[in-house]
Parts: C-alpha cells; sequence; structure tokens
C-alpha cells in the first residue's frame, strides 16, 4: 500500500516536471513576469541575509576556535611559569647542611642536589648561585675559604649530575650571614650549610 | 689626616730638646726591655699643669686635657706604674716647670722616677702654647723637652700622641704605638664597614660606605691604602681604599673568592683566591691583576701575614686536616709548622722581627690568642677570653697586640701585648668591631 503510494506520487512528479520544463521554455520567451521578478529579489536578499549569517557564525567559530587556541596556549605557558615558578621555590628552599669544619656532602645532601639538578635540567634557563656558610665557631678568614669549599662541593657534584657550569656560581659568606643568629649547637648545625639562590 | 697639615709642630724653639745619648754612668737608668719578661716597671708621675705667665691657669680645660690624655696614653703602656698625687711627699705640685723649679728630692723620695710637666702659655688666638717635658728623677735630668702651638683644642690628642711616641722613642728604642692607627671591620645596619681609630682611642673614623660586607683590612707599609674583601652582588670583590683620594676602588678577581689581603714590608699585596678551585695565596701586581703563585695546595691557603724583612710568610693551612699555622721562608723555600696542639688553629700574625707568630687557637672555653716562639718552638697563651679572642696582630713594634673578642657580649677591639698584658679595650663605638690591622700614621 505505501510502495504503491510512493510509485504513484513519482509519477505524478515526473509528469508536473515534464510539463513544467514546456512551461519553462515559454517563460523564457515570453516576456519577464514583474512578480517573479519580485520574489527572486526577495530570495537574492534573503540569501544574502542568510549568507551574511552564514559568514558571521562562521567568523564567530573560527574566533572562538582561535580564542580558545590561544586560551590553550596561554594555559600551558601559565602552567609552564607555574612549573618554573614551583621549581625555583623547591631549588631555593633547599638547603644542605655539613660537619662542624667539613665540606663533605652527605647522603642528604647528595640527595638533594640529585632533585636540584633535575629541577636545572627541566629548565635550561634557570641559572644558580650556591652559598657556602659556616657557622661562627671558626674564624672569619678560613671560614670564608670553608663556605668556599662547602659551595664548591655542591657545585662539582651538579655538574657531575649534568648541569652546565656555566649555569652555576659558587658565592662563600663564611660566617657573615648566619640562619639563625644564636650561639648554640642547634643554632650551630642550621647555620653550616650551602643555600641556593636562582640568579633573574 | 686634615689635620696634621694644619698643626704647626715647633719643635724645641726655646727648649733644650735632650735626645742627646744619656750621660755616662746614669745611662739606661729608665731604659725598658719590652721584649724582656715584662716584668720591669717604670713609676710615672704627671705634675698638675702650670700657667707659664701667672700663678693661675688662665684655662684650665686645655690644661685638664692635656693632664688627662697624658695619663690615659701612658696609662696604655704596661710597664708604666702611675703614682698617685696622694702618695708625693710634700703634695704633687712643682714650682716650675724647668728642671730647675722642680725639688726633684720629694719625688725621688715617693719612689717616682719618671716625672712630667705641663707649661701652658695662653694666646689670643687658640689654645696658645704647651710645653711638655719629662725628667729623670734620680738624675735630675730632663730627658725629653717639646713645645707646640696649638691652633685648636682638637688638636690636644694629636699632640700628645706625638710627645708619647718620642717618649717612648726614648724608653723602649719604639714609639710607633703612638704612631699608628688601626683600620677594623664595624658591623652597623646588617652591613660592615672599614674604619680606623688610633690605638689609643682617638679620631674614631668611617673610611668606606659601600653597603656590602668589608672584610680583613690590610695596610699598605706606606700607610697610603687600605687593602680588604668587598661581598657584594653574589660575589667577592678586592676593595683598595686610597688615602689621598679619601675613596675606594672595587676590582674582580678570577676565581670565586678574595680572602685576606695583606702587604709585604715591599708594598706587594698577598692575597687568598681560588682561580684553580681552591683558595691558594697568590702575589697581585702593581694593577691588581694575578701575578704568581705564592702557596699552591689541594688545601684551604689563607691568611698571609709577612715580618718587616719579608723573607717570611705566616699562613693558615688545612692541608693537615685541621687548621694550623705554618711559616713560609722565601729565602729557604721551607714551609715550618708553627701550631701543634689544638684542632683550630688560624689567623696568624708574625710579628715584624720575624721571631714570633701570633695566632688564634680554638680551646673548650672559646677561642684564644696563643704567641708562638719560632726559635724554641715554645708556645705562650696570651688572652683568656672570656668568650672569643680572635684576630690578633702585632703592632710596628712587635710588642703591642692587638685583638678582637666578644667577652663584653659583643666582639670590640682589645690592646695586649706580647707578654699578654692586662687587656685594654679600644673605644669603637656601637656595633661589632673585628680584624684590626695596623698601619703607620703618614705624615705624623
Amino acid at each position: 500500500m505505501k510502495n504503491r503510494t510512493v510509485v504513484l506520487l513519482a509519477l505524478l512528479l515526473g509528469l508536473i516536471m515534464f510539463a513544467g520544463t514546456g512551461c519553462g521554455k515559454r517563460a523564457v520567451e515570453a516576456p519577464a513576469d514583474p512578480a517573479v521578478e519580485e520574489l527572486t529579489e526577495e530570495e537574492r536578499a534573503r540569501l544574502e541575509e542568510e549568507r551574511l549569517k552564514e559568514e558571521m557564525r562562521r567568523q564567530a567559530l573560527e574566533e572562538r576556535r582561535l580564542q580558545e587556541e590561544r586560551m590553550e596556549r596561554e594555559r600551558d605557558a601559565v602552567d609552564a611559569e607555574a612549573r618554573i615558578q614551583e621549581a625555583m621555590e623547591e631549588i631555593t628552599a633547599n638547603r644542605i647542611h655539613f660537619a662542624f669544619d667539613s665540606y663533605e656532602l652527605t647522603a642528604d645532601a647528595r640527595s638533594t642536589l640529585q632533585k636540584i639538578s633535575e629541577h636545572m635540567k627541566r629548565f635550561d634557563e634557570l641559572r644558580l648561585v650556591i652559598e657556602g656558610h659556616t657557622d661562627e665557631r671558626g674564624t672569619a678568614e678560613y671560614n670564608l675559604a670553608l663556605g668556599e669549599r662547602r659551595a664548591r662541593a655542591a657545585y662539582e657534584f651538579l655538574v657531575l649530575l649534568g648541569v652546565s657550569s656555566d649555569r652555576l656560581q659558587i658565592i662563600s659568606y663564611g660566617e657573615e650571614r648566619p640562619l639563625v643568629d644564636e650561639s648554640n649547637e642547634s643554632a650551630w648545625a642550621k647555620n653550616r650549610r650551602a643555600d641556593f639562590k636562582v640568579l633573574d | 689626616m686634615i689635620k696634621l697639615r694644619f698643626f704647626i709642630f715647633l719643635s724645641a724653639i726655646f727648649l733644650v730638646v735632650s735626645l742627646l745619648p744619656p750621660g755616662a754612668g746614669a745611662q739606661d737608668s729608665l731604659h725598658i726591655d719590652i721584649f724582656g719578661p715584662g716584668e720591669e716597671r717604670i713609676n710615672v708621675f704627671i705634675a698638675p699643669p702650670k700657667d707659664l705667665q701667672s700663678e693661675v691657669l688662665f684655662d684650665p680645660e686645655l690644661g685638664s686635657r692635656i693632664y688627662d690624655g697624658l695619663q690615659s696614653n701612658l696609662g696604655l703602656l704596661p710597664f708604666l706604674t702611675r703614682v698617685d698625687p696622694g702618695h708625693i711627699l710634700g703634695g704633687p705640685g712643682v714650682e716650675g716647670v724647668r728642671g730647675r723649679d722642680i725639688d726633684f728630692r720629694k719625688f725621688n723620695l715617693s719612689r717616682v722616677d719618671l716625672l712630667l710637666t705641663i707649661g701652658l702659655e695662653q694666646h689670643a688666638r687658640g689654645p696658645g702654647s704647651v710645653e711638655i717635658r719629662a725628667f729623670e728623677v734620680f738624675d735630675q735630668r730632663m730627658i725629653l723637652g717639646r713645645a707646640y702651638d696649638l691652633q685648636d683644642m682638637d688638636q690636644v690628642p694629636l699632640m700628645l700622641r706625638r710627645f708619647c711616641a718620642e717618649l717612648m722613642d726614648y724608653l723602649t728604642g719604639s714609639g710607633d704605638f703612638f704612631r699608628s692607627r688601626l683600620a677594623f671591620e664595624r658591623k652597623q645596619n646588617g652591613n660592615k664597614d672599614i674604619w680606623s681609630v688610633t690605638p689609643q682611642g682617638t679620631d674614631l673614623t668611617r673610611l668606606t660606605d659601600l653597603r656590602g660586607i668589608t672584610l680583613s683590612p690590610a695596610w699598605s707599609p706606606d700607610g697610603s691604602r687600605i687593602a680588604f674583601t668587598l661581598m657584594r652582588d653574589d660575589r667577592h670583590h678586592l676593595g683598595i681604599w686610597d688615602l689621598e683620594k679619601g675613596e675606594e676602588q672595587v676590582f674582580s678577581m678570577p676565581g670565586n673568592t678574595v680572602i685576606s689581603p695583606a702587604f709585604s714590608p715591599e708594598g706587594r699585596l698577598a692575597l687568598s683566591l681560588d682561580p684553580m678551585g681552591r683558595p691558594d695565596i697568590y702575589w697581585l701586581d702593581g694593577d691588581y691583576g694575578v701575578d704568581e703563585t705564592i702557596m699552591e695546595h689541594w688545601a684551604i691557603d689563607v691568611s698571609p701575614s709577612f715580618d718587616a724583612s719579608g723573607t717570611k710568610m705566616a699562613f693558615a693551612s688545612g692541608r693537615l686536616g685541621n687548621p694550623h699555622i705554618f711559616v713560609h721562608d722565601f729565602d729557604k723555600g721551607r714551609v715550618q709548622r708553627v701550631s701543634y696542639e689544638g684542632r683550630y688553629n688560624t689567623n696568624p700574625s708574625i710579628s715584624p722581627e720575624g721571631d714570633f707568630v701570633a695566632f688564634t687557637r680554638q680551646t673548650p672555653d672559646g677561642h684564644r690568642i696563643f704567641v708562638a716562639d719560632l726559635e724554641t718552638g715554645r708556645e705562650k697563651q696570651i688572652s683568656f677570653g672570656p668568650g672569643n679572642d680572635e684576630d690578633p696582630a702585632f703592632a710596628p713594634d712587635g710588642y703591642f697586640v692587638a685583638f678582637s673578642s666578644n667577652r663584653s657580649g659583643d666582639y670590640r677591639l682589645y690592646l695586649t701585648t706580647r707578654n699578654g698584658d692586662e687587656p685594654r679595650q679600644i673605644p669603637t663605638g656601637e656595633g661589632n668591631a673585628k680584624a684590626p690591622a695596623w698601619g703607620l700614621e703618614r705624615d705624623f
């Protein structure tokens, strides 16, 4: 039943198309119908309108895509910035400690330096100042030399771990900049150290 | 320093300045061997100032400043004992300031060996003329007489230093203690700068203003420059303060450290640098560039100190595992170990004669100053705390030793002698004072 209807409709459509073709030829030959012409104008305007709308949407979509891409890029950049900031904070929060009159790196110090070297390798742009410090118990000039030995021990270990030496700088402060300005065992232990400062 | 230029020194216009060798028979009665065991004493008395024109002192302030200043200066000399005015039989006064006006017998009876008189003559402008004389009481003989024309009261300390320098020349053979000036580090507001003061505690002067940490000042032998370490901008620098210019220059050095500059007697600058990756001692050339190595070793080598002949250099080294004191003999090309006791011996200062080294040893009670005799190897402890006694520095006379100590809580400068005489604090004001370095005053 449904099939018969489809076939009938198709035949009908065929007849109409045939008749239409005949009419079309006549229409071309006949003078232009103002009503048809008017309709075409309207249609053209509508199409134009639609074209403009489409163009606007396309442009908007493009804009949005670009914006999203840009935002994505910005998001990436913020992450990198945040990550480097985090790395810098981690580097500077670390310090390594030494025994009295010693510049030997302890196991703790070596693992700290390992962490610092990872950050340094991840972010090529980072440059470090390694500050060597001593407690107040020695005397100033020898302590300046000892601070140098401490900073250099850290420097040499970082170079061994693959950090380029031109990204590292050493300074000894000797006993001039204690972390804890007190005179007791606990303060001295804290003051015998190497600090890491990221260069701008 | 500028004062010196304005100071008119009228040496002996009308006084017989007697620095002639003492007459036979009386000689050596008032001479002190400062290199002896330090047990000799001279009793000294300063008579109240006299006005040369009237019975009453025209300007009592000038008189008392000179009197107090002399007392204070001579009080720094451990071999002088001050005689109490109340102990002078017949009263402390003198009829006049000249030998013929002095009743020496009463001073002799009161066991005074050395008598000083002060005469004043008021001028219309300025404080006036001052005459200071020193007499050997036993021989009733003037050993030193000087007249000074003061333009300003501020010149009193300089006048007294000059007089005392000559008096000490006479008594001991070297008055350089009064011709010297100390440079030192002074901490204020987190920074350290170089200051100077006379060993007598006068003329405290700020020399640098570098907004960093300046350490280890060292005078050039001619007193024209002070070398020091400057820490600033994450680096060590060599600082040179120039007396003529009144300002400093800053030099970069190879390596990362600039430690313990010291001038040789010829004016060459030595210091510890680490261009080889370890602190070694180098000579610098005249333009403050690296010249040659003095002491190269895998261990720490710092704190060079030269004797007056320039043949010996004391230094501290970690070559034995802990810091110890060594002396390098340039002529023999040999390094002599000086300290054997203790585990932390630093801060060497060799005496000008090259026969003693003063240094700091860490003891269970804190750092103490020791003096080692290079001939015999014997040591003598010359400071006893409490707290930490550090940075010993031999004076140019080889007798006085300046050092820093936190015995009062904060670090201050002190004076003692190679014999370990009672330490005297040198006033340096507020803020930690460390690292005293002796220099001879220019144009003194």
